[in-house]
Parts: structure tokens; C-alpha cells; sequence
């Protein structure tokens, strides 16, 4: 979902011209990096402020996954997959309104301290009383958590929660009570000797680099299997990829232009997976009279050849997407190909036309349609300048449109700007993605539907920013809450799906991915397309931790 | 002394319109750090997310321009310039103050390197006009002060590092071998690496202070006074230095002073390309990011900076030309 910048393409274009015709003969610098450690090369864009605070968003990329860690590891690219980490086991009670979790026995904090339930206590009750720490806004739902029995923690919720339990289990990091509780401002605290149970400790961090060595009090035996992880601050696009390029990193987590000739043909053992996770949309603003016309909007995601967006905006890396708004193949068996093939979205500019003709607009002597009252079908659509790829994808939607009679005006802002214009509403029509990844289509669709995310003209949308307000669409996305059943589940996304379809509320067009490159030269067990066991970028918390404990020097 | 009184004057007036539009133009700007922090992190937050932003910064919490004036100048004073936005909890100063020495070292070695490397180059071009050096560096240079410096910094990765591996050119040094210290290695290790950026500093910015120095030298050297010294049958070297080069210097050197002042800015692109821990990437990183704080104390360093740096050399000049003192 990291986009290249502006300048990071200028320098990397440069380089990538100096790398091809440079050869080969970089060599492979992997026999310098001792057996069993990692280098990763994620062009951060910033030096490292050696902070580790968890709940700061900030930090928590460097810290959750390596020092500290959550209940249960929840796996987005497995359907929710659960794998029990400081909770062995976990129970929804009436209603799915409380659920217990059983906290593990033995496991030590990387000071020797035991970790207990008192902890994971603690831990929610910091975030209560600190709510910018609150990153998931897990307080929202939750009403209660306190100790039940010994070694039980029993959460309660305001309404049905199932879906919470990605951010409850998966998201929030548990803290040890004997350092936090004597911390007088835990917002304002850098955290910068952390100290929690995963597998990692920090010693040292510069600021230009942060090695990871193992916790010798690690609750898993015998892991972790990579004793050190070495994570340099790469400011620039270039420098990050020339470490992979030349072996001397193993993990790569960026976009890297032309991949095959500057990465994989360097050595048979480079290989990448960019797994897609969100929809990049055409977000219409809904209180726009013209856009707020269901068929101008259908006209739309006809006339746009997605296939020729990927291509020729995002080189192919990033897939095109469909109107249903399931992104595949990540969430494949979600989609419900009946309704899909009912609907068909398929590039069709004719159609597009036709519908547009059918709505009583024609085509003006400008090759603009308009409607009899004059009003014309010419839009400004809004885009983040420093994403080149999203102003090269932009100005292949606009063609495609011109050709069926919608003039698109790209209106490329800086990032700031844009946020500022899309989250109040003040713009006709906007290309973007949903900010968080769930494991499932359901949570980017409610970020995108359910009218509790929305706003009105002027005040900050949380994430419904087309400004899409259908209480039958709310409905479904409460009852999805309220249940645990996966047909039930099923049934309420393929409903979904046909709000996607017949109302248009954003057209989707191609869909963001996650960066990995990896080496498998000096080690095996790589997250790959064939064994998604956790979201494989290095930025992906707490995912990165089990990426390091498959790990093994080969 | 009342020159100096006067330039010292005129110093802190201008020092406080510098405070004034470096308080105004941040919050000139659109959008807030709460805006900006999320879109930073465009991937890893979560809608709510922007809420607990809200309340770690503030940003519904408004407090009146006047009174953001006040406690501004009184930090300004203090040197207390707050918490970073964009390296939060860090305050600025410990922020800035990991930086800044990576620039000064690099940008500031380069820059007295290439000043008086194209000083020198420049007296002895104009003393030989015509001659082999004459002819030959300054077209040359006219050329390389022309090429953008991040793109010699560009050709140098991929000639000495990638290419012939001659030299290191990622960051200010082996970050996974090597820990900042005081030993020899390390001091070693740094310089390795401030090869490259340095030179390709020096090599785009030499030019300028040859040219410069050269065609003042040239017209000095055409000076009754210096005829006059010839006339005495004074050596040609003392000619050329106590004479000519004296006062042909005056203009360079109230060049070299702001270029002095403006390295505290760093050079962006070069330490971009470098990957080098400076400080002008973070001026950026905090323009993008919003980052009122780090701004307003980089801004103000940078002000500062080239306000002192002028300031010396009106006094530089001073004693070198006691024309320059009084009105007449």
C-alpha cells in the first residue's frame, strides 16, 4: 500500500539506466551477512527516531511483531487464520457481546519478568485512560476488561463484536504492568530500551540503524532461529533497492521499478510476491447532483479498461479490480461470482454510452455529454501528486472517460491538501484506498459503507469519504458483527457485494499490494503465494513476527 | 565600534522579521499534523486512528494566534523548542541535535574546501591569464557548476560505488559493523563515506567561486595600485596576494559568509541520494509532514546561521577594506 514518491522515481530511474548497464557484476554480497541474519531494506524515508512506544503509530511498525506482541496472530491472507500467541485459547460468550481469553502460562517479559493476565489487563486499561493511544479505537466497542479466575480475561462489549476481534487480539500490543505503571505520561513516552515478550530486543538503535537481537527469555523453544535482524533507515528509494540488488539485504519491503532487469534476473534465489490487500478507487463525492446519478456512475466503471490502468499505471505490479469491491486473489473465495458475472463490469465503453444516452444525456458539439438542463459531465478528480503511479493511473481513467463523453480533470495535490479535501468532502471526484486491511473484505467495505464512518459537507470523514448513507447497507454491516457463522458471513458480504454492484457507492480500479522482495539464497521458510502464512512485508505488524520465526538459515 | 553597533542593529531587526514570518508561514499552510501524520503513515493506520491522532497533537485544542505568538517567542528564547510532531515523543533539540553534526561535518567541510580550493585556483587563473591553467579550468567549471549536484552525486554512486566499489556511498557509515564511537576506525569509517557526497559538492560548487575570484582578480590586477607595486619591482607573489587578491577577495567572501550560514540546511538531494543522516532531508520530512516544531527551529537555525555568518563578515570586510566603514 506504500507508494513511490516523485523523486524517489527521478533518482531510482537514474540508477536503475547506471544498474542495467553495469551488469551483473555486482556480485552477491549474501556471504558477508553471517548465517542466520536478516537484513531488511524498507525505504522508510526517514531517519530512525529510536522510539519504540507501541501504541504510537509512529513506532509501531519497529516494535509490535519484534518486542512486543499480541493475544492471537490473525492472519489477513488466510481468511482470519488464528495462531495463539499470548492467549492459548479464547471464547465468544452470549451474543457474541463478551469473549474470555485464556493467557499463557510461562512466558517471560525480555527483562525475566513473567507475563500474566494482570498484564493484558493493564494493557487494555492504558489505552482506555489514554485514548490517543487508542490507535483501533478498540474503547469504541469494548465496555469492560478485567481478570477472571487466574490466568482469564474476560472483555465485554457494548454491542455484538465479532469483528473487533482482529483489533482486540491481533492489534494491541500487551505491555508489561511493572514498567508502564510507572510511567507518568505514556503519550508522550519513547519507550526506548522496550521491554515486552516477543522474540526480539532492541540493542542498539541508531539512528541510522536498529539491530534486533534475540530475547533470551523467549517463550517458544528454540526460536527464534535469526538471532539478529539488522533494519537500516533508508531515506531514498535507490539506495534501499541497490541493498537488495546486490544481496547485501535480504527482505526488501518497497516498490522497486522494473523489477525482473534491477532485481530478479541479479540471482535465480530474488523473488517477489506482491499480494494485493485493498481496492485504489474512483471515489465519487455522492452530494455532487450528477455523481449522485447511479448511472453516470455505472457509465463510468464501464468506460474504464482497468486491465490498461495496471499496466501502464502501477507496471503491472498492481492487479485490476472489480466492481464488486473483493479484492482477489486475497479474498478469491469471498467473491461471488454469480452476482459478478450478472453485473458485468467488464470494459465496455459502448455500454457506457448507451447508458449515458438512457439517462437523457447527449454528446455536445465539445464531445462532453450533458444533461437538457446544460449541465455537463466534466469533473475534477483529485489525486496525491507524490504518488506518480496514481497520476499516471489518473491520466488513463481520464482518456478512457473522454472517450465516452465524461471529461476528468486531474487535480494532482500535495498530500496534505488532499487529505484535507477528502476527508471534509470538498471535492467532486478522488482516487484512493481504504488506510487498514482486515483479515477479510468486510472491513474495507464497512470502512467504506457504513454510514457511522461518515460525515457531513466540511466535517472529518473517518473513512466513508464518498459520503454513503443507506441504513440497509448499516444493517447488513451490524449483523455481520453479531455473528460467528461463516455461512452468515458469507451471505452478508455476497449482500454487500450487490450494493457494490446496483449502487455504485465508489468504482473500484486496481488494487493496492503489499511490497516483498525476498532472498531465499541463505535462508528458507519466506512467506509465498503458495504458503501465505502472514502479510510478508517487514512493515506489516504483527505479521513480521512470524515471518521471523519461519525464518531459518539454510 | 559604531559600525558595529549599527550592523548589530540592524542584525536583531532583521532577526525579528526572520521570527515573525517563520511563525506565520507554517500556519499559512493547509491541512494539520494530525492530516499529515496519517497520510504519512498512508497503509499502516486505521480510520480511528485519526481520532487518537487528534488527541495526541492537539489540533482541536485552539489556542489564539496572538497567544501561540507569545509562548512561541518565549521557546525561541528559551531555546525550548517543544516535541517534534513527526519524531514524536522526541523533543526538537535532541532531534535536531542527532542531525545536525552529519551536515555541518559534511556540508560544512565541503563548502571550505571548495571555497578556498576555487579561491586559490581563481587568484593564480587571473595571475596567469591566458596561461594553460587559465584556458582550461574555467570553461570547465562553467560546465560542472552547471550540472545539478545530485546528479553528480548520482554518477558517482554508480561509477566508484556500484561500478569500480572504490568507495562507500550509503549513510554516514557501515551501520551494521560499525557503532558511533570515539575510536579511530569509526572516525575512518565516516570519512570513507564523506568522499563521494563531499566531492560531488565540491566538484558542483568549485566553479563558481573560480569565476567569481578570477574576473574580480582580472580587474584589480588593471588597478593604478598594482601597477605601482610592479613599478616598485615588488615580488610577483606578494603582488599577487597583499595587492590584488586582497581586494578582489571582498565580494567572494561575503559569498562565502552566506554559503557558510545556508549550510546548516544541508544539502537535501545529496543526502538523499547518499542516504547520508542529515539534516536537510529532515527539513523537508518536516515541511511534508507538517511538523510545525522541527520546522520552525530548523528555519530559525538556518536564519540565524546566515544572519551571524553575514554579520561576520561585515566585520571580515571591515578590517580587510577600511572603506567599508564609514559612509565617507
Amino acid at each position: 500500500m506504500r507508494r513511490l514518491r516523485a523523486i524517489g522515481v527521478l533518482v531510482s530511474a537514474g540508477l536503475l539506466a547506471a544498474a542495467c548497464s553495469s551488469g551483473s557484476g555486482s556480485g552477491s554480497g549474501s556471504n558477508s551477512s553471517a548465517k542466520s541474519v536478516v537484513t531488511i531494506s524498507n525505504e522508510n524515508g526517514a531517519l530512525w527516531t529510536c522510539g519504540f512506544n507501541p501504541f504510537l503509530g509512529a513506532d509501531q511498525l519497529l516494535s509490535v511483531g519484534f518486542v512486543y506482541e499480541p493475544l492471537v496472530y490473525v492472519n489477513p491472507l488466510q481468511n482470519g487464520k488464528t495462531t495463539p500467541m499470548l492467549a492459548t485459547a479464547w471464547t465468544w460468550g452470549a451474543g457474541n457481546k463478551s469473549i474470555t481469553f485464556t493467557i499463557r502460562k510461562g512466558v517471560k517479559f525480555g527483562d525475566g519478568t513473567p507475563m500474566s493476565a494482570a498484564d493484558v489487563v493493564f494493557s487494555f486499561g492504558l489505552i482506555k485512560k489514554y485514548a490517543a493511544l487508542d490507535l483501533t479505537g478498540v474503547w469504541s466497542v469494548l465496555s469492560s476488561v478485567s481478570q477472571t479466575g487466574s490466568d482469564q480475561v474476560t472483555m465485554t462489549f457494548t454491542a455484538p463484536a465479532v469483528p473487533y476481534f482482529y483489533y482486540i487480539a491481533d492489534q494491541t500490543p500487551i505491555v508489561p504492568a511493572h514498567v508502564w505503571s510507572k510511567i507518568a505520561n505514556p503519550v508522550a513516552y519513547a519507550d526506548s530500551h522496550p521491554v515486552g515478550t516477543g522474540p526480539y530486543v532492541v540493542n542498539p538503535c541508531t539512528t541510522a540503524n536498529i539491530t534486533y537481537t534475540a530475547n533470551p527469555h523467549y517463550w517458544q523453544p528454540g526460536e527464534p532461529h535469526i538471532t539478529k535482524v539488522e533494519y537500516p533507515a533508508f531515506t531514498s528509494n535507490n539506495t534501499a533497492n541497490d541493498q537488495l540488488a546486490t544481496g547485501q539485504a535480504q527482505w526488501g519491503s518497497q516498490y522497486i521499478p522494473a523489477i525482473k532487469e534491477f532485481y530478479t534476473s541479479k540471482n535465480p534465489a530474488y523473488h517477489y510476491w506482491f499480494p494485493p490487500t485493498v481496492n485504489v478507487s474512483l471515489v465519487p463525492n455522492l452530494t455532487n447532483p450528477l455523481l449522485a446519478n447511479v448511472k453516470v456512475r455505472q457509465a463510468m466503471s464501464y468506460a474504464i479498461d482497468r486491465a490498461k490502468v495496471s499496466t501502464i499505471g502501477e507496471s503491472g505490479y498492481e492487479p485490476p479490480a472489480n466492481q464488486a469491491g473483493i479484492v482477489t486473489p486475497t479474498f478469491s473465495d469471498w467473491l461471488d461470482s454469480s452476482q459478478a458475472s450478472q453485473y458485468n463490469y467488464a470494459y465496455n465503453p459502448a455500454k457506457a454510452k448507451q447508458i449515458l444516452a438512457s439517462a437523457g444525456f447527449t454528446m455536445g458539439s465539445d464531445g462532453i455529454m450533458a444533461n437538457s438542463k446544460g449541465q455537463k459531465l466534466a469533473f475534477s478528480v483529485i489525486d496525491i501528486g507524490d504518488y506518480s503511479d496514481w497520476v499516471a493511473s489518473m491520466q488513463v481513467v481520464a482518456q478512457n472517460l473522454k472517450a465516452v463523453g465524461i471529461q476528468l480533470t486531474p487535480d494532482n495535490l500535495a498530500n496534505t491538501d488532499f487529505t484535507a479535501a477528502l476527508y471534509a468532502g470538498k471535492y467532486e471526484l478522488a482516487y484512493y484506498d481504504q488506510q487498514s486491511f482486515g483479515p477479510g473484505p468486510y472491513y474495507e467495505l464497512r470502512n467504506w459503507l457504513d454510514s457511522a464512518n461518515t460525515a457531513p459537507i466540511g466535517k472529518t470523514a473517518a473513512s466513508n469519504y464518498e459520503r454513503y448513507i443507506n441504513p440497509a447497507t448499516d444493517n447488513l454491516i451490524h449483523s455481520y458483527a453479531a455473528t460467528t457463522s461463516v455461512s452468515v458471513q458469507h451471505s452478508v458480504v455476497n449482500q454487500l457485494q450487490q450494493v457494490m454492484l446496483t449502487q455504485l457507492p465508489i468504482i473500484p480500479v486496481v488494487e493496492a499490494v503489499d511490497w516483498y522482495q525476498y532472498d531465499t539464497s541463505g535462508l528458507t521458510g519466506w512467506p509465498t503465494p503458495g504458503n501465505p502464512y502472514a502479510q510478508p512485508s517487514a512493515y506489516a505488524f504483527p505479521d513480521m513476527e512470524q515471518v521471523l520465526l519461519h525464518l531459518k538459515a539454510k | 565600534m559604531r559600525f558595529a553597533l549599527r550592523r548589530l542593529g540592524f542584525f536583531v531587526l532583521t532577526l525579528w522579521a526572520a521570527l515573525t514570518i517563520n511563525f506565520m508561514l507554517p500556519r499559512l499552510m493547509p491541512g494539520n499534523p494530525a492530516l499529515a501524520m496519517l497520510s504519512k503513515f498512508h497503509g499502516e493506520l486505521t480510520p480511528q486512528t485519526l481520532k487518537a491522532l487528534d488527541v495526541l497533537f492537539g489540533v482541536n485544542t485552539h489556542k489564539s494566534l496572538p497567544a501561540q505568538y507569545v509562548s512561541y517567542l518565549h521557546q525561541v528564547a528559551t531555546g525550548n523548542f517543544g516535541i517534534s510532531l513527526d519524531f514524536y515523543p522526541k523533543s526538537v533539540s535532541s532531534v535536531i541535535g542527532s542531525a545536525i553534526w552529519w551536515t555541518v561535518g559534511l556540508v560544512g567541510v565541503s563548502t571550505v574546501l571548495a571555497f578556498t580550493l576555487g579561491t586559490g585556483l581563481g587568484i593564480v587563473a587571473a595571475w596567469r591569464r591566458g596561461g594553460r591553467l587559465d584556458s582550461i579550468l574555467p570553461p570547465t567549471f562553467v560546465i560542472t557548476s552547471a550540472i545539478p549536484y545530485f546528479w553528480v552525486g548520482m554518477v558517482f554512486v554508480l561509477v566508484f560505488g556500484i561500478s569500480l566499489h572504490w568507495l562507500p556511498y550509503v549513510g554516514g557509515y557501515y551501520v551494521s559493523t560499525d557503532a558511533p564511537s570515539l575510536s579511530p576506525t569509526f572516525f575512518g569509517d565516516v570519512l570513507a563515506h564523506a568522499v563521494l557526497p563531499g566531492l560531488a559538492l565540491v566538484v558542483t560548487t568549485i566553479g563558481t567561486w573560480i569565476l567569481t575570484m578570477r574576473n574580480t582578480m582580472i580587474t584589480t590586477l588593471a588597478e593604478d595600485y598594482v601597477r605601482m607595486a610592479r613599478a616598485k619591482g615588488l615580488p610577483g607573489r606578494r603582488i599577487m596576494v597583499d595587492y590584488a587578491a586582497r581586494n578582489a577577495i571582498l565580494p567572494n567572501l561575503t559569498g562565502f559568509a552566506m554559503s557558510l550560514g545556508f549550510v546548516v540546511s544541508g544539502a537535501i538531494l545529496i543526502e538523499y541520494v547518499f542516504n547520508y543522516p542529515g539534516v536537510g532531508y529532515m527539513l523537508l520530512q518536516a515541511v511534508q509532514g507538517e511538523d510545525y516544531p522541527l520546522m520552525q527551529a530548523l528555519f530559525l537555525l538556518l536564519t540565524l546561521a546566515v544572519l551571524l555568518a553575514i554579520l561576520l563578515a561585515d566585520i571580515a570586510t571591515a578590517l580587510l577594506d577600511p572603506r567599508t566603514r564609514t559612509a565617507g
